[in-house]
């Protein structure tokens, strides 16, 4: 009698248990892959700026607003002034932007919802790579077709691999590409 | 059982003494797994209502349910850009600004580096023509005094707040009073660099008339100034242009290491240290007491007591007259130093060395006094130097100008009787600490309380302001505008690089408040448009310049400073000076040498954490000063080191450790100043003891004869870093050089046998496969016969890598966090060591030993060179530490950001200072030098936009940048046009441990001396 009751709990029940954990976490694992990667993430910014008008519409060029995208490491998100070029003029009576009025003529920062981040122990340099001729696109996705801006690629540390190993394969529009480095004292330092 | 029973059948080993006596229950209790009856209480029903099995399922489910459910985007913030974004700032990349540095009376021209408006960085500014590029550990440390979190950030009145607008009516109040009853106004400043500050002065002096300005440095050039003034008719001395002195005779002067402008002269005495191409060398002889960072580099050094220098300078003369007869006429003097004989002072064969080497270069050679000498020791020398023809190397258009002489000590006895007796109506401490500085015997604390408003200007609470009524803070240099004209011809400016963090003002522009009577008539603007004006009156107007004066301002600022051509008049000298220079040859008991510390000045660093824990460049020790003694004195004493001694001088005494420190002459006992601040804050608060005590008015108050010591009880343990991270072994004596980690030849044998040091070829194998370097390849090179151990590269090193300051007592553990180390070994005998010092700091490996033993791959290799370490990665196992041979691997014990002595580091503060191109680092993290991977990043990300290739040229590290003597080298070892690749053929050239074959990328240039055989004596 006592010999089947641990029987059964050690071939049936505990093997029936694990199997249940385990698929619960592999489940999970995969359904929350992309929150886990940010790849989807929209939040709603103080002003509902929307890219698909200005980057896709009205074509202007990224370089525009985004100035330090060829010259240093940061983008750079522009400062108020930088939309005050066309709104002190353009569209001054929508509710948007006489929020933006609002934010500039009180000189406060907007605080725009951070989108895309890798973590603070990698360095990633922009200029590096835009002047390398690596499109926006490749990394944060058609912007121009997005009314509320969103991440739709992972920023993880095999994204950034899986390029920098496959140029060719990731990067196809550069005919000339070398492979990047793939030191860690490349972006870790 | 029968191996477990002894002799006599009982067992050796029992658990009880029923088991002893073998009870026949304990048998069953064996056989037995369980005892019976064991589960009889045992009743399911009791148990609670959910089984095992629902309880699982449970578990599973829920845990599912929340994964699933919970999972959502992580919120990363927000991203704040700058309203309106102020054209020259670009986040992320760095901007800079030319100044002038205001911490000591050189005023070396800086280069500020600030990110998105926050000053990260000093460096020299490289169109500087005194400092040229280079700013020594002082200057670099100095960012964390602007972001220390013990600064006064309000204007205080008996320790509580007040606005600066009532503080500033009552302070007016108070003058006109004064004025009106004819009461004196005393304004204590430690020195003027600035000439606009000394207009402001002297308006303040105008506006009221009893005011009365005083000026007192705790170590300061007097006697040197005043020698010069009775030698010849001016306070205004030249500088030296040690780069065309053949020979160098150094008496009691630490010029390559604290004395006067120490950069400008390290850079001219290395440029004949040349050995690229050149051998070239001059000749360093140094008579001194102590064992200073001069001393280390001496060729010959000679042990005189620094009150013996007058005689050591008059057997000089006498001997060199009677080689010459008729190079001294005046027979007056002829007769005070017809006894004198120089072969008291050392080895015989040594001194004619000095004798034949001033007598043969006469013309391009030397004889310098220390700082800290009598006057009539430097009236005597500047005989000799004229009785020799060197007057040619005097730099009469590098000229240092007086704007404020020291007030002799009777003047400061003065004021101190009478504001004893109630005739000072008002003192101010201009961002001075009189009360720490000024020897006892003025009395003047107990003075102080005598005075009804008493107000002190300063950027931090001191001895002198808590004494006082009134703390008003100022600006630190950073936050700040101002001048400087300290050499004749070059005038800079400085300008601010961060608005005030704090509520404090620049202390000129509330001098000029008070000048103008109403409190409401300052604005922030006040200095800077006096300062304006004051330029185009007196610089810009005598200016031939086609510019109109904003745009010369403007330009002016631009670059730090104006310069022109002027020359001071060259004077003959004055024989009636050397009159009074008498010798009193009679030394009694010990004499005590107190010099200026090397790191924390005149005390007015104390504070700074970085300065406080770099090792002082002899003895290495932190955090502290003690008494240095001969070994022989030591065993006279029977105190070892950490012992406490009493130094007593006059009845005035203090308690102190001893460093027994080879070298030293046997009767002089060398204590460093600037130790012992009891009003400061947390960092600096009682390190070391205040040696100031043992000063006394008159003349010579740095040399202390006739001083008496005597052992304490008790002991201080001492920190010092040399034995740690040590290459050296104390059991194995001169391992170093067995080891070959230091090699060293004389000038001679290198002309002779340009290969002497390779003569020995070792057949070195490796185990592993080499690397393959295709590109760029990182190496540097450090020429030994350059470095003189100032530890402005560890300093600079610190600053730009955000390393942190751990404290004294984690330093005893060894554990202090530099990456960057400078070796010190003796050979030779102890009382006449042979010094050798070696920069020592991760040697990227090709063949990294270190990179062997991770288990995490945390420690790897780049393509191009550098030996890799991933924080991210470390688990801290300390393995790599274990196995490096070098010894250069730092272990983060602590999380260093928050446990320096008690969280001084906590704080919204001292946080801004850090790079941040650089990790912080948190504990359990192994780190080491990286060669600043993040300027060769910088580098290569310049290049690819302006697409290039990334050159070694384009790459210095903090420690190259910092450097004085130009002593290291960076670059592309692939690239063989290039000084690192060149350097690394170099005959002299050789790694420490070769024979490890763990093929280091830091090439050691080997030192020579220029001795005057091919052995080194």
């Amino acid at each position: 009698m006592k010999r089947t009751v641990l029987d059964y709990a050690l071939k049936i029940r505990l093997p029936l248990t694990l199997f249940v954990i385990a698929l619960s976490f592999i489940l999970t694992f995969y359904i929350s892959r992309p929150e886990r990667d940010s790849v989807g993430y929209a939040p709603e910014q103080p002003i509902k700026f929307s890219h698909k008008l200005h980057a896709g519409q009205m074509a202007i060029d990224c370089q525009y607003c985004h100035i330090g995208v060829s010259k240093e490491r940061h983008a750079i998100i522009p400062s108020v002034n930088i939309c005050m070029n066309c709104h002190t003029v353009a569209r001054k009576d929508r509710p948007e932007i006489i929020k933006l009025t609002k934010y500039y003529e009180e000189n406060k920062p907007v605080p725009w919802k951070r989108i895309h981040k890798v973590p603070e122990y990698a360095y990633f340099n922009h200029s590096v790579h835009v002047n390398k001729q690596i499109d926006c696109v490749s990394c944060h996705g058609d912007v121009k077709q997005m009314d509320i801006i969103s991440q739709v690629k992972p920023f993880t540390m095999t994204a950034c691999l899986d390029c920098h190993r496959n140029p060719h394969e990731k990067i196809p529009y550069l005919q000339k590409v070398n492979k990047g480095p793939e030191n860690c004292s490349a972006c870790h330092r | 059982m029968s191996d477990l029973t002894n002799k006599s059948g009982k067992k050796e080993f029992w658990k009880s003494l029923n088991d002893y006596n073998d009870d026949p229950g304990m048998q069953k209790k064996r056989e037995d797994e369980f005892l019976e009856n064991v589960t009889e209480e045992f009743n399911s029903e009791n148990l609670s209502g959910i089984s095992r099995r629902k309880f699982l399922a449970l578990l599973a489910a829920s845990t599912a349910v929340t994964a699933t459910a919970c999972s959502d985007y992580r919120d990363k913030g927000e991203i704040i850009p700058y309203n309106k974004r102020p054209e020259e700032v670009f986040p992320g990349v760095a901007n800079y600004y030319a100044s002038t540095c205001d911490r000591c009376a050189s005023a070396c021209g800086i280069l500020i580096k600030t990110r998105e408006g926050r000053p990260i960085k000093v460096d020299g500014n490289p169109d500087h023509p005194v400092n040229q590029g280079k700013i020594c550990a002082k200057g670099q440390a100095d960012i964390m005094s602007l972001y220390d979190p013990n600064r006064l950030r309000q204007p205080l009145k008996l320790r509580s707040e007040i606005s600066w607008k009532k503080a500033d009516e009552e302070i007016i109040a108070a003058l006109n009073e004064s004025v009106s009853q004819n009461k004196e106004i005393a304004l204590i400043t430690e020195g003027v660099t600035s000439p606009t500050a000394k207009k402001v002065l002297d308006d303040f002096k105008k506006r009221y008339a009893t005011a009365k300005i005083y000026s007192h440095k705790l170590v300061n050039d007097e006697s040197r100034k005043n020698a010069w003034l009775k030698s010849y008719g001016t306070k205004e001395y030249p500088t030296v242009k040690f780069d065309k002195a053949k020979i160098i005779l150094a008496l009691d002067s630490d010029f390559l290491g604290n004395e006067g402008n120490y950069l400008q002269n390290i850079r001219m005495f290395t440029s004949k240290r040349e050995v690229v191409g050149k051998t070239d060398f001059n000749r360093l002889y140094c008579a001194e007491g102590r064992m200073s960072a001069t001393g280390m580099m001496a060729d010959y050094r000679f042990r005189v007591a620094p009150d013996q220098q007058l005689d050591f300078v008059f057997s000089l003369m006498n001997e060199l007259n009677k080689m010459n007869p008729g190079l001294i006429s005046d027979s007056l003097l002829k007769n005070k130093i017809s006894d004198k004989s120089i072969y008291k002072f050392g080895d015989k064969e040594k001194l004619n060395h000095l004798l034949n080497d001033l007598n043969t270069n006469r013309g391009a050679s030397i004889i310098y006094a220390g700082d800290t000498l009598p006057e009539e020791v430097h009236v005597a020398v500047n005989f000799l130097n004229e009785m020799l023809g060197n007057k040619t190397l005097y730099d009469y258009t590098r000229t240092i100008k007086s704007l404020i002489d020291e007030t002799p000590s009777e003047d400061f006895s003065k004021l101190a009787s009478s504001m004893k007796n109630g005739n000072v109506g008002v003192v101010i401490h201009f961002d001075s600490n009189p009360v720490y500085t000024l020897a006892n015997e003025f009395g003047y604390e107990a003075a102080l309380r005598k005075v009804k408003t008493v107000v002190s200007l300063t950027e931090e609470e001191n001895e002198s302001s808590a004494a006082g009524i009134y703390s008003l803070p100022v600006n630190h240099p950073f936050e700040s505008w101002g001048d400087a004209n300290v050499y004749r011809g070059i005038y800079s400016l400085r300008q601010p690089v961060i608005a005030p963090i704090f509520n404090t003002r620049q202390k000129e522009s509330v001098l000029l408040a008070w000048i103008s009577g109403s409190a409401d008539s300052y604005n922030e603007d006040i200095y800077h448009q006096y300062l304006i004006k004051n330029f185009e009156e007196s610089v810009f107007n005598n200016k031939n310049t086609l510019s109109d004066s904003k745009t010369f301002w403007y330009s002016a600022l631009h670059d730090g400073m104006v310069q022109s051509d002027e020359s001071a008049a060259e004077s003959k000298f004055n024989p009636a000076a050397l009159a009074s220079v008498e010798s009193k040859n009679n030394p009694v008991g010990y004499v005590v040498h107190l010099t200026e510390s090397y790191f924390v000045g005149d005390g007015k660093f104390a504070n700074n954490g970085w300065l406080q824990e770099t090792p002082h460049p002899v003895s290495k020790v932190t955090w502290d000063n003690y008494a240095a003694l001969s070994p022989a004195l030591a065993q006279k004493l029977s105190v070892e080191m950490n012992d406490l001694v009493e130094v007593e001088v006059k009845g005035k005494r203090i308690i102190i450790p001893v460093l027994v420190q080879p070298g030293v002459e046997d009767r002089t006992i060398n204590i460093e100043l600037g130790y012992g601040r009891t009003v400061i804050g947390e960092a600096g608060k009682n390190v070391g003891v205040n040696a100031n005590v043992l000063m006394h008015l008159g003349s010579a108050s740095y040399i202390l004869s006739g001083a008496s010591l005597k052992k304490s009880s008790g002991n201080h343990l001492l920190a010092s870093t040399q034995e740690h991270h040590s290459l050296d072994d104390a059991f194995v004596k001169e391992i170093h050089r067995t080891r070959k980690i230091i090699q060293e030849g004389t000038v001679e044998k290198y002309k002779k046998e340009p290969g002497f040091l390779h003569e020995e070829k070792e057949n070195l194998f490796s185990i592993t496969t080499d690397h393959q370097y295709t590109g760029n390849k990182w190496a540097m090179a450090i020429d030994l016969n350059k470095c003189v151990s100032c530890g402005a590269c560890v300093t600079s090193c610190n600053v730009e890598n955000n390393i942190p300051v751990v404290g004294k007592d984690q330093v005893e553990k060894g554990r202090e966090m530099q990456w960057m180390r400078i070796d010190r070994y003796y050979s030779g005998t102890p009382e006449d060591p042979i010094v050798s010092n070696q920069p020592m700091l991760c040697q990227h490996c090709d063949n990294a030993p270190c990179e062997n033993v991770c288990p995490v791959n945390a420690t790897n290799h780049s393509p191009d060179g550098l030996n890799q370490m991933v924080y991210n990665r470390c688990v801290g196992t300390r393995y790599c530490s274990n196995n490096c041979p070098y010894k250069v691997r730092r272990f983060n014990f602590f999380n260093f950001r928050d446990h320096f002595a008690d969280a001084y580091y906590e704080n919204d503060l001292t946080s801004m200072a850090n790079n941040p191109e650089v990790t912080v680092r948190s504990r359990g993290v192994m780190e080491k030098c990286t060669f600043c991977v993040q300027r060769i990043m910088e580098a290569r990300s310049n290049a690819i936009r302006d697409g290039k290739t990334v050159s070694g040229s384009d790459i210095v590290t903090a420690c190259q940048q910092a450097c004085p003597a130009t002593a290291i080298t960076f670059g592309d070892a692939n690239d063989p046009s290039s000084p690192i690749a060149k350097l690394r053929e170099h005959n002299l050239s050789y790694h420490v441990l070769e024979t490890t074959n763990v093929k280091p990328n830091v090439t050691y240039i080997a030192k020579l001396r220029n001795t005057h055989s091919e052995e080194i004596v």
